[in-house]
């Protein structure tokens, strides 16, 4: 341990016991009085920064501390394994029976090839796969870190921990990857799984790696929200509900107002344009750039070659001029389905849908000017800034008294 | 001075509350320093702020002279911090939690496992190394506690209550413990309102209440300065018309403030002398054929300086 000379401590006299006689109880009212009113400390010194590799060193050396920790307890005996092969199971199954009902719908279906049967059905089993593991990820990222602060707060294991040297950085992001190791290794055990859509083609090796990156960026975002409600409120309790009601905004609300815009903004009989207040043309599409469900519609949309049902549901979506159907229709074949009506401002879209579903190719740019392959990574870089602000909040809220820098240079006038 | 442990001015304002209303103190270095007070006297509010947990409202404190305020990584690094309130992980056998501690304060691999065994034999829990925490009995985890406190081998130790919750076998295991430390060189501020344990285990003490410190020394000191009257326990071999001739005798002496006749036919005296005055009073009772058997100073000095030094008539200061 270092030895540093004393640095600007105010070197006032502390009063001594022959100071403090039996009357100590007037002249400590008195002290307390006098701090009370004037600025006792001296000008707040600069907080000396660290040097950055020495800054690096102690990150990670707390970073493996809390990691090991969780990990031990999380990975000790059996049952993390038992889980994952549970998991396992139950995943194959559902693929074996999703592949099942859609080789006899397509097998029923009159005028499709072979080929062309195998590849939609290997689109739609993709399709299917990666909506359940994103589900999981919704349902399990932030539930898992949801306690992570919290429930050291209420088991009272926090102050020894932020006692130690480790930074609140550490704590944060330690505590935030190890919750989500499990997730983690939950999503890519299901890459194998989702390999078996290769044996039907119709989709790309790089569609399933953006469906993953979708998957794992989704896992990332949601687990930081988890963890930054959890050091939000002081209860696990509260923390796991207002994370939950957060994650259903995301989904089923980001989907609700989009077909509320949607519906709202379609012209009435006779009007040339619909629209209520500021809500008129096309929605914003940031609205959906959270919902992980829409993203990896995105990703599934590029496989399909067709105008298929999911680029349908998220062009209706985001245009908000489609009749609208959310998810009610999955495992609908690619069918030619009747073109949602369209209004003038999208000149071209007929057109191009039209081209694109004589020709069967491969369409660049999605019918009703949506292109495809664009939404998701925007999501993708949505959850990552989004990651980014609430680990920072996340720390602060961590630290115990470093809280707020920025106002705390600007003076220490926080009267109560 | 040469404090090793200072604050002074200490204050730490909630919305409405003062819990610390100007906190001064002064620890030097080996010392075992008694934070005594009633509850919710501002003696956690105290140690949270040395232990670098709050931020106070105003003042400064410094320990081994780093500010808590503007140095609390290397303040952190000289002090052990056992707080009354503690929680233990799940899942986590003693020597992993230990482990964890001393990976927290970057200690390496090779010297953190003999810390382990050494910590785990000082605070003899060699036998408990691959039990779950949480299956250790409350004075085992209070033990533990205070061993990861010790991971980091600080200068100084904060324990806030550690004696709470024990029974009367682990309490005095934990003051041999704290003894032990003593000697290995740490400084110790611990906080209680259980007042014989730290009349025997400290040498200095501060008596707070409050949120402030209304006498701060030597526990002899403090005896001495504020001694207005002790209580003695005279216990005389006589019937009950003797016993009452003895307390007349008592009650006449003009440095007894009130003798009264207890139960168990002892006389108690409100004195105001000290010690030269209560021999002198010994003497004279003997000398006029009071047959003494017993003549005792009251047990728990402190705690009647205490209760003296603490009494409610001060209220309205307060809480000014």
């Amino acid at each position: 341990m270092t030895e540093r000379p004393m640095d600007d401590v105010p070197s006032a006299p502390i009063p001594t016991i022959e100071e403090l006689g039996p009357d100590a109880t007037a002249m400590a009212a008195a002290a307390a009085g006098a701090t009370l009113d004037q600025p006792a400390l001296p000008a707040a010194a600069p907080l000396r920064r660290p040097h950055p590799i020495r800054w690096l060193r102690r990150l990670l050396n707390g970073l493996t501390a809390v990691g090991v920790k969780e990990l031990r307890g999380r990975m000790r005996g059996r049952r993390a394994f038992v889980v994952l092969t549970l998991y396992l199971v139950l995943l194959g199954t559902f693929a074996w029976m999703y592949e099942l009902i859609l080789e006899q719908r397509y097998s029923t279906t009159s005028g499709g090839t072979a080929a062309y049967a195998s590849a939609a059905i290997g689109q739609e089993l993709f399709a299917g796969l990666m909506m359940v593991v994103t589900l999981l990820v919704v349902l399990l990222a932030p539930a898992f870190t949801a306690g992570a602060i919290s429930l050291e707060r209420e088991k009272q294991t926090l102050d020894l921990l932020v006692t130690t040297p480790i930074s609140s950085v550490s704590i944060v992001i330690g505590k935030l990857l190890s919750a989500l190791t499990y997730v983690f290794i939950l999503i890519a055990a299901s890459i194998p799984m989702t390999a078996v859509v290769f044996v039907f083609g119709g989709v790309a090796p790089e569609d399933v790696i953006r469906g993953y990156i979708v998957l794992f960026a989704t896992a990332f975002g949601l687990g930081a929200f988890g963890l930054f409600c959890s050091t939000l409120v002081k209860r696990t309790q509260a923390a796991t509900v207002i994370t939950t009601f957060g994650v259903m905004a995301m989904t089923l609300g980001s989907i609700f107002i989009l077909v509320f815009w949607g519906a709202v903004t379609q012209p009435r009989f006779g009007e040339t344009s619909g629209g209520l207040g500021p809500i008129k043309g096309r929605p914003p599409e940031a609205i959906a750039y959270l919902n992980p469900f829409l993203a990896q519609a995105d990703v599934v949309c590029t496989t399909q070659t067709t105008y298929g049902s999911y680029c349908a549901r998220l062009a209706s979506l985001l245009n908000g001029n489609a009749g609208v159907v959310v998810f009610s229709d999955v495992g609908q074949p690619p069918e030619p389905v009747p073109m949602p009506a369209v209004d003038v401002s999208n000149v071209g879209g007929n057109v191009e849908a039209r081209q694109a579903f004589a020709s069967a190719d491969v369409v660049p740019v999605q019918q009703f000017g949506v292109s495809r392959n664009a939404f998701w990574p925007r999501s993708v870089a949505a959850w990552l800034v989004l990651s980014a602000v609430l680990i920072t909040l996340s720390v602060q809220l961590v630290s115990p008294t470093r809280r707020w820098r920025f106002r705390l240079r600007r003076g220490r006038g926080r009267t109560a | 001075m040469s404090a090793i442990v200072r604050a002074e001015g200490l204050v730490k304002r909630y919305d409405r509350t003062v819990a610390v209303a100007g906190v001064d103190l002064a620890v030097e270095p080996g010392e075992i320093f008694g934070l005594v007070g009633p509850n919710g006297a501002g003696k956690t509010t105290t140690l949270r702020i040395l232990a670098t947990l709050l931020e106070p409202s105003a003042g400064e404190a410094e320990i081994c002279g780093y500010s808590v305020i503007r140095n609390p990584d290397e303040v952190r690094r000289v002090l052990g911090f056992m707080p009354d309130a503690f929680g233990v992980y799940d899942d986590m056998k003693v020597w992993e939690y230990l482990d964890f501690f001393g990976r927290c304060y970057g200690i390496p691999a090779a010297s953190r496992r003999r810390m382990i065994g050494d910590l785990l034999d000082l605070v003899d829990l060699a036998g408990k190394r691959d039990t779950y925490v949480q299956a250790l009995s409350r004075g085992m985890q209070q033990r533990l506690c205070l061993a990861h406190a010790l991971v980091h081998d600080p200068q100084v130790l904060l324990l806030d209550e550690p004696a709470s919750g024990l029974d009367p076998r682990a309490r005095v295991e934990l003051r041999e413990l704290l003894r032990e430390l003593r000697t290995l060189g740490k400084t110790i501020i611990i906080s209680s309102h259980i007042l014989p344990e730290l009349e025997e285990l400290c040498t200095s003490v501060a008596i707070v209440d409050h949120g402030s410190v209304l006498a701060q020394g030597r526990v002899s000191d403090i005896e001495r300065r504020l001694r207005f009257g002790a209580v003695l326990r005279v216990h005389v071999l006589a019937d009950d018309a003797g016993l009452e001739a003895a307390r007349a005798h008592f009650d006449a002496d003009p440095e007894v403030a009130s003798a009264a006749i207890l139960e168990d036919r002892t006389i108690e005296l409100g004195f105001r002398g000290d010690d030269a005055a209560s021999a002198r009073l010994l003497a004279k009772a003997v000398g006029a054929g009071i047959q003494v058997v017993t003549f005792s100073r009251a047990a728990s000095d402190l705690e009647e300086l205490f209760l003296q030094v603490t009494s409610g008539d001060r209220e309205p200061e307060a809480a000014a």
